[in-house]
């Protein structure tokens, strides 16, 4: 059915540099693991584990103290904490994306990138999960999220959308976890197999649960890692849809609208993926994996950040054209006002800048082809996004329907370390992955390299007359 | 006590080739191993039809008549909530709960049933794992194994894996 796009993409730039064979791209993507650390990486773990330490004290302090150290307020009674969860849910989005939804597509090229990307989700869930739990004041009591027989003798309310996302979060990241997991088990074998201390074999064969690769193994676990992701590609779309209706259920100006589903879920994949080149870009260059992580690869990401900025955008242009078409004064208020000219304008502007404006630069080829372009757009998009929800949230709870209900916000010291914080702890924990584990789908790209060979092998001539 | 006879080959079709000539001899016990999915093997082993898209079809209905039953009867029978005059069972509320639910047991299940039913993991021990070279088969190599209680069948499966074009033949012993 799909054989022949499937075969057309392995023309043009190949997605394996170099001759290669199993035996190389074994050395080649296991070399980080068993190669002694390198400083840089030493530096970096230091960083990352400054601002868990930081991410911890802010915790303690939250808990101690409460979240009055928090700068939320009345109006503002949402800021930081659900700011930073769509931001940390939606970078994880990517990882699904390019993991499932790319591997129902057989887009090629997702499997030199996959694993990474789905680390990066599951890590990134991880520092989502903190926002909310520590946001409902007693974090101590969030097991009363789910529904247990309690002595209190009641039920949660399932009507409403954050008990939702309570069961979308939770599914999404069991879900992540699992679906990481298997793939990995084939490449835990190959570390076991590889390693040449006893300690790593022993380590690593624990993991690897004794996989031997057996065909009548490989026979289930194809079809329980296709249905894995046919199951994700929903969720993934359901979570930031539940997410939005966090918002959207609600009456107020900015949030009650109809389109933010979709636009949460673009802008989702939008962030995601800007925060995969962030972090690719360095990690190819450091741990030589630039003949697996081609320009193409980088190039085919431009082009998903660029489409989906485009989503975004049109996001934008339909949540102020509502609100002008409504006639409803609050809602063009905030859109009119509040936002381009109150208090945060300068947020506006710059999420309008780096969501709009800067993907479109990736429309020229050579600017998806230049790293440095690459790299600093995909901050500036994860900024810009930051800013988006920022904007959602805060400009739309600082003035809502009555003049004297508003207030003003600002962020305190206790805010702006938990956000630290969490970047420190995912990059932490991004680092120890990248030390430990095959960053790199070990047996899907072996896989790749021999359909490419066994490509050109058949079709010499079609493959020849398609290369630059 | 359990020996199999291994056969080693370099080139992934040779194995599948390999295996389907050892299948069409009737040789009883085969099995493969290779670092990725070997395109073909299932057909040359005639592997019956994989089980898990029942399991997760079962795991998935259960997850979401569960789901939707616990919603309702939380909601609307043993505890009802007014919220705003709504009525205490509301149907599309609870679509969202019952559609995660219907994901998350039906992904449990696939992952579960795997690893522990169709895997057969984790195991610490594997006759296989006796030679060391075995090692390759998750890295470059593509390997056979024919598992027979016979010890005066070894000497002639080891003709037969020679014939089919095994590079080198190990033979293993199950440890007691």
């Amino acid at each position: 059915m799909t054989a022949k796009p499937a075969l057309a993409q392995l023309s043009g730039a190949p997605l394996i540099e170099g001759p290669q064979d199993d035996g190389t791209l074994n050395k080649s993507l296991l070399d980080f693991v068993w190669k002694e650390a390198r400083p840089g990486w030493y530096a970096l773990i230091c960083i990352g584990l400054a601002l868990t330490g930081l991410l911890f004290s802010a915790i303690t302090i939250t808990l101690a103290r409460g979240i009055g150290m928090w700068g939320n307020n009345i109006p503002v009674a949402w800021a930081f904490g659900i700011i930073n969860f769509v931001w940390w849910i939606g970078i994880g989005h990517a990882g699904t994306l390019i993991s499932a939804i790319l591997l129902l597509f057989q887009q090629k090229w997702r499997t030199s990138i996959n694993r990474f990307a789905e680390a990066m989700t599951l890590f990134a869930v991880m520092q989502a999960g903190i926002f909310p739990v520590l946001h409902t004041g007693r974090p101590w009591f969030a097991y009363w999220l789910f529904p247990y027989p309690s002595t209190n003798q009641i039920w949660p309310q399932f009507k409403s959308p954050l008990m939702w996302d309570v069961f979308a979060v939770s599914t999404y990241f069991i879900t992540s976890l699992l679906f990481w997991y298997l793939g990995l088990i084939p490449d835990l074998a190959s570390l076991r197999d590889a390693s040449t201390s006893r300690r790593a074999r022993i380590a690593y064969g624990i993991f690897a649960l004794g996989w031997r690769g057996s065909a009548r193994h490989w026979h289930h676990y194809k079809i329980a890692y296709l249905l894995l992701a046919g199951l994700a590609t929903p969720l993934v779309l359901s979570v930031h849809t539940i997410v939005s209706w966090d918002f959207a259920a609600s009456i107020l100006p900015g949030w009650h609208t109809t389109i933010f589903p979709p636009y949460f879920v673009a802008g989702a994949v939008f962030s995601g993926f800007a925060m995969v080149l962030t972090l690719i870009i360095p990690a190819r260059r450091f741990m030589k994996f630039k003949h697996v992580v081609t320009l193409r690869h980088l190039e085919s990401m431009a082009k998903v950040l660029l489409t989906t900025g485009l989503i975004v955008s049109y996001g934008y242009v339909m949540e102020h054209f509502a609100a002008w078409y409504s006639g409803n004064i609050y809602e063009r208020h905030i859109f009119f006002f509040t936002r381009p000219h109150g208090q945060y304008a300068w947020a506006y502007y710059t999420q309008m800048f780096c969501n709009v404006l800067v993907p479109q630069v990736f429309w020229f080829p050579a600017a998806r082809r230049n790293i440095a372009v690459l790299w600093i757009g995909s901050v500036l998009v994860n900024v810009g996004m930051w800013f988006e929800r920022f904007n959602i949230v805060v400009t739309s709870l600082q003035q809502d329907f009555i003049p004297s209900n508003w207030a003003s916000y600002a962020p305190t010291w206790v805010d702006l370390s938990l956000y630290a914080g969490t970047i420190g702890f995912f990059g932490t924990l991004f680092l120890l992955f990248l030390k430990f584990l095959p960053a790199i789908a070990l047996s899907e790209v072996k896989e790749l390299r021999h359909e490419m060979a066994a490509a050109e092998e058949h079709q010499p001539s079609e493959l020849e007359g398609a290369k630059p | 006590m359990r020996r199999f006879v291994l056969g080693v080959f370099t080139q992934p079709e040779a194995c599948v080739e390999a295996a389907r000539q050892l299948h069409a001899q009737g040789v009883p016990g085969l099995d493969a191993y290779s670092p990725y999915p070997l395109h073909g093997i299932d057909e040359a082993l005639e592997l019956p039809p994989s089980k898990v898209p029942l399991v997760a079809l079962v795991g998935g209905l259960f997850g979401v008549i569960g789901g939707y039953t616990m919603q309702w009867w939380m909601n609307g029978v043993d505890y009802p909530i007014n919220v705003g005059n709504r009525p205490p069972h509301g149907f599309w509320t609870n679509i969202p709960i019952t559609f995660e639910c219907g994901i998350l047991l039906a992904v449990l299940s696939i992952f579960f049933s795997s690893i522990f039913g169709f895997f057969q993991l984790p195991r610490t021990y594997h006759p296989v794992f006796e030679s060391e070279q075995f090692r390759t088969a998750s890295l470059d190599r593509f390997w056979i194994s024919v598992e027979t209680e016979d010890e005066s069948k070894v000497e002639g499966l080891r003709e037969q894996l020679r014939a089919v074009g095994a590079k080198r033949i190990h033979t293993v012993l199950e440890a007691t």
